[in-house]
């Protein structure tokens, strides 16, 4: 069996990294001395990991205060606005993907009038949220500049690089698969949406890895490679670009005019994503025979509006933590 | 925000937060010697995490603060804040206690 000190360095690996440097050896003397005295307690080892899980929700500005309160407000707003870009990356990914099956749906066919009202509601949205987005990323990209300009770079290089680097994979691949589907972009023989078909094929190539057909092997392997290749690639560079920019906005101080600006920022981009997802609801919602119709919504649809929903409640909460 | 609502914030750590507070009144502590000292006053041993959680939230408030130590033992001592909060905090649970005590006396007829 492992000694007391072994034992105590496993679990303070519950902890996160902040945490572990403010806390680390008077949290591990305590351990060392809990282990000695009771070397078997389940219940010690489920407090701890409790702990551990609640210090890095903290560190994560999804609950509670910083380690070292008033001081660190600025930090702890910054990583609250940060998980909320996370959150909204991922509702973004699911209904991304949803709105733009249903405007290239549109594309091909009339909607039913549940699914066109979705449709329309859905397409606002995603335009109030990248309005929102590019609102919010202006001031963090000057300061994240200025300080770069001001040979302060450390710490920005790694974050930047994997956001430009993610940004740049998204666009080009999205690009090129999307030019590559014959369902949009304004073929004589498609119907006119309110979504420019462009833009539509776009939403859909970026978002083609959220799919159904991972459960189904068999048509998977069906695929180009290419198309294959990109299904895996995508996600990963969707994930490096919202790291990159989720790491970089912790690391590059604010103004707490800006702080708050960014803010209010965060609870419309809440708002607006809650409309998001009731117009999504109410298409799944909606009993319309839909059998064989492009509108039919699938499993994926209903699991993504569970995935829509949770990532929306965190954001909510990351918003609300922002704001205190 | 004032001495006297300090612990109200702390919500489900009040309690932790209440016994080192008193704990801390009789002198800086620190973690294994909290837990020790606790248990022996209270009879309650509170669980590691449970326990930095609420020091890390005390802290953060202002109520305690941590001694300068050679050891890597680190001790907290109480504040002048966290002194006026735990006062506060006690007085009301007297209270609590003095009318439940009362009524057990007239309506059980418990001493």
């Amino acid at each position: 069996m492992s000694g007391p000190r072994q034992r105590a360095a496993r679990l303070l690996r519950w902890y996160p990294r902040a945490w572990r440097a403010r806390y680390d050896e008077e949290f591990t003397e305590l351990l060392i001395a809990d282990l000695t005295e009771r070397p078997r307690s389940p219940a010690r080892a489920a407090d701890v990991i409790r702990g551990g899980l609640v210090a890095r929700l903290t560190d994560a500005g999804l609950c509670g205060f910083a380690p070292d309160g008033a001081e660190r407000a600025g930090p702890g707003a910054r990583a609250s606005l940060a998980s909320l870009a996370c959150c909204a990356a991922v509702f973004l990914g699911f209904g991304g993907s949803e709105w733009s099956q249903l405007a290239i749906g549109w594309q091909w066919s009339a909607p039913d009038t549940a699914a066109a009202v979705a449709t329309v509601v859905m397409s606002g949205a995603m335009l109030v949220l990248a309005g929102l987005a590019l609102l919010a990323g202006l001031p963090v990209a000057r300061a994240v500049a200025a300080r770069i300009a001001r040979g302060r770079a450390r710490g920005l290089i790694v974050p930047s690089a994997l956001f430009l680097g993610g940004l740049v994979v998204m666009v080009v691949g999205g690009r090129h698969f999307g030019n590559g589907w014959p369902g949009t972009g304004g073929h004589p023989w498609t119907h006119p949406g309110p979504v420019p078909g462009g833009v539509a094929a776009f939403a859909w190539a970026s978002t083609l890895s959220v799919s159904s057909f991972w459960a189904h092997p068999a048509a998977l392997a069906a695929f180009p490679a290419a198309e294959l290749t990109w299904m895996a690639l995508s996600p990963l560079a969707l994930a490096c670009l919202v790291t990159g920019a989720a790491a970089a906005l912790r690391r590059t101080e604010l103004s707490p005019a800006v702080l708050r600006f960014e803010t209010r920022l965060a609870r419309a981009a809440c708002l607006t994503m809650a409309v998001f997802l009731g117009a999504g609801w109410a298409w799944i919602a909606d009993r319309a025979p839909r059998a064989g119709s492009l509108f039919h919504p699938g499993v994926i649809d209903v699991a993504g509006l569970a995935v829509m929903a949770l990532a929306l409640a965190t954001g909510w909460q990351a918003a609300r933590q922002a704001a205190r | 925000m004032s001495a006297n609502k300090a612990l109200d914030g702390l919500g489900r750590y009040a309690g932790p937060a209440t016994l080192i507070l008193a704990s801390l009144a009789g002198g800086a502590k620190h973690g294994y010697a909290l837990t020790k000292d606790i248990e022996s006053f209270a009879g309650v041993r509170v669980a590691p995490g449970t326990l930095y959680e609420a020091l890390a939230r005390l802290q953060s408030q202002g109520l305690i603060e941590p001694v300068e130590s050679q050891d890597r033992r680190r001790p907290y001592r109480l504040t002048a804040v966290g002194a006026t909060a735990l006062q506060a905090q006690l007085d009301a649970q007297r209270r609590v206690a003095d009318v439940g005590l009362r009524r057990l006396a007239q309506g059980w007829g418990t001493a």
